[in-house]
């Protein structure tokens, strides 16, 4: 059963929520999550893994506040159920090598567990993070306990501080614009990109998140939410 | 061990229960393996497929709704040839009973897909003439009495598997096409498909929809479904199966009471993976109280 141990605001419309009773998920996964025992909202919103403590079993998710279901979300207090299915789709691949990471907003989410996962596991690598914000910056002092260098950009574009000549993996995960400018900008580096889209199930059946990619149709949910740039960035896309 | 009371009979052949995945809604089975066995189901059904496949519909897809859910996804499949060499294997290993589900967009796309069917040994075919989301057929055939009577009469006439027309709750007389379709033969009705309806994106000042209708089901639309099922059962001798806005083993026994002999449940699915071996569970709960050896003892009782 999934209980919510923690709900608390950290900017404005941006929420850290903690739940326990979750299965494991990897970063760059995702939850369908909304409140227990109700039919409005319907169905769970796909909301990524922030963080995941071994020791504790609770799962962290950093979520804006947008729209009924988030919303709904919002009011739930310490105590409460959620239901809750995943984890789902494929996350991030981490490497033995120096990663960036660009995150636009809100979707500075999932980095936060990305640059963990690499400090675990390739402690030698440099982890540099960029982080864009339209006006309130949050979470900074986290991903800085976290990363090697941390960089934070209010009411510009994130891109243009991006140093695109490392020997590195990118890592992209914010609005559309954010991850296609990253894209174009690469020079033949390899970048990750994290999408999201409206889903009614998470797991791969309604065919409502698809996407086009070079390979025809793909499911954001399942075959996703973590493409290469270039799978789902082409012609001008 | 006792009898299982949720056992019941379609098409002579023995589902464990009657709850089966609706179309749209469960892939080719295999999409919740995590969540839950998709072996507990009576049986399922897959995504309507087309003859050739289809990459479906462009822009917004999903819109949810109070206690609902605008679908436009346009039956994005990968035809009945891709149908027969890869995902009908899969979901044989998902359960005993499987439904494929037949769309189209004009008669010979309907017959040579039935055709191509025969290949393999599913359960029961249904047929889609009541999906709001395509251009062309879809729905169209499942509109007036007439043509649903045509469309069946073709069908039967070249497949070899049991066969069940699914309905639109769009057409003016549902029960009235429903007694067409078994005057043509069909073996069975499902219904219904979903409700058309409309979403406006008030700061764009446009449709949410490219197709600007779109399909609605969830708890929604379970009492207009129910009604429309009860006035169905009335009329028509051959099983009918319910659907429409099921999500819990309350809404699955008000289906058979008003005359569903099974009940596919779809939406519910999405909000709650594990709503499905909950509301088994539960209808098992429910005969063992209400004291009935088998389910089907409520079937028709209102």
């Amino acid at each position: 059963m999934a209980v919510i141990t923690e709900n608390i605001s950290v900017a404005e419309n941006i929420r850290l929520m903690r739940v326990s009773g979750l299965k494991k998920g990897g970063c760059g996964q995702f939850y369908m999550i909304k409140p227990a025992e109700t039919t409005d909202p319907l169905l769970g919103r796909p909301i990524s893994l922030h963080d995941y403590d071994e020791i504790s079993g609770v799962a962290s998710f950093l979520y804006a506040v947008v729209g009924k279901g988030t919303r709904a979300l919002s009011r739930l207090q310490s105590g409460m159920e959620l239901t809750v299915h995943g984890p789902y789709g494929n996350g991030f691949k981490v490497f033995d090598s120096d990663a960036v990471l660009i995150g636009g907003g809100i979707g500075i989410a999932p980095l936060f567990m990305l640059a963990k996962d690499i400090g675990r596991r390739y402690p030698q690598k440099r982890v540099t993070a960029y982080l864009g914000f339209s006006s309130e910056p949050f979470m900074v002092d986290a991903f800085r306990d976290v990363c090697d260098d941390v960089f934070v950009n209010v009411g510009g574009y994130v891109t243009d501080d991006v140093d695109f000549s490392l020997d590195a993996v990118y890592y992209a995960c914010g609005p559309t614009p954010m991850m296609k400018t990253a894209a174009s900008k690469t020079n033949g580096a390899r970048l990750y990109v994290s999408l999201e889209n409206k889903m009614a199930c998470g797991a791969g059946a309604c065919l409502g998140c698809t996407c086009q990619t070079i390979a025809g149709n793909k499911r954001v949910c399942k075959d996703g939410p973590v493409f290469l740039s270039e799978e789902v960035f082409f012609d001008g896309r | 061990m006792g009898a299982n009371p949720l056992e019941i009979k379609l098409f002579g052949k023995t589902l464990k229960n009657p709850i089966i995945a609706a179309s749209g809604t469960f892939g080719f089975g295999d999409c919740f393996n995590a969540s839950f066995d998709p072996h507990v189901l009576g049986g399922i059904c897959s995504k309507g497929l087309t003859l050739y496949g289809s990459s479906g519909n462009g822009g917004t897809r999903l819109q949810e709704t109070p206690s609902g859910l605008l679908n436009s996804i346009g039956l994005e499949n990968p035809g009945i040839e891709s149908f027969v060499a890869h995902e009908y294997a899969i979901m044989r290993q998902c359960n005993d009973f499987v439904v494929v589900n037949l769309g189209g967009h004009c008669e010979s796309d309907y017959v040579e897909g039935a055709k191509l069917l025969n290949e393999v040994d599913i359960d029961a075919l249904e047929l889609n003439i009541s999906c709001p989301n395509v251009k062309n057929g879809g729905m169209a055939y499942g509109i007036s009495p007439n043509d649903a009577a045509y469309i069946t009469k073709a069908i039967k006439k070249v497949s070899r598997h049991p066969l069940i027309v699914k309905l639109s709750p769009n057409a003016p007389d549902v029960s009235a096409v429903a007694a067409a379709c078994q005057d043509s033969g069909a073996d069975a009705v499902s219904l219904v498909n979903t409700y058309l309806g409309m979403a406006v994106d008030i700061y764009k000042r446009k449709p949410v929809f490219e197709r600007i209708y779109a399909g609605l089901s969830g708890p929604a639309i379970m009492p207009m479904a129910l009604r429309l099922v009860h006035e169905t059962a009335k009329r028509v001798s051959i099983p009918v199966i319910g659907l429409g806005g099921i999500s819990s083993f309350e809404d699955a026994v008000a289906f058979m009471m008003v005359g569903a002999d099974a009940v596919q449940i779809g939406t519910a699915i999405f909000a709650d993976p594990t709503s499905i071996p909950k509301i088994i569970d539960n209808l098992n709960n429910f005969c063992a109280s209400q004291g009935l050896k088998n389910i089907s003892e409520i079937k028709g009782i209102i």
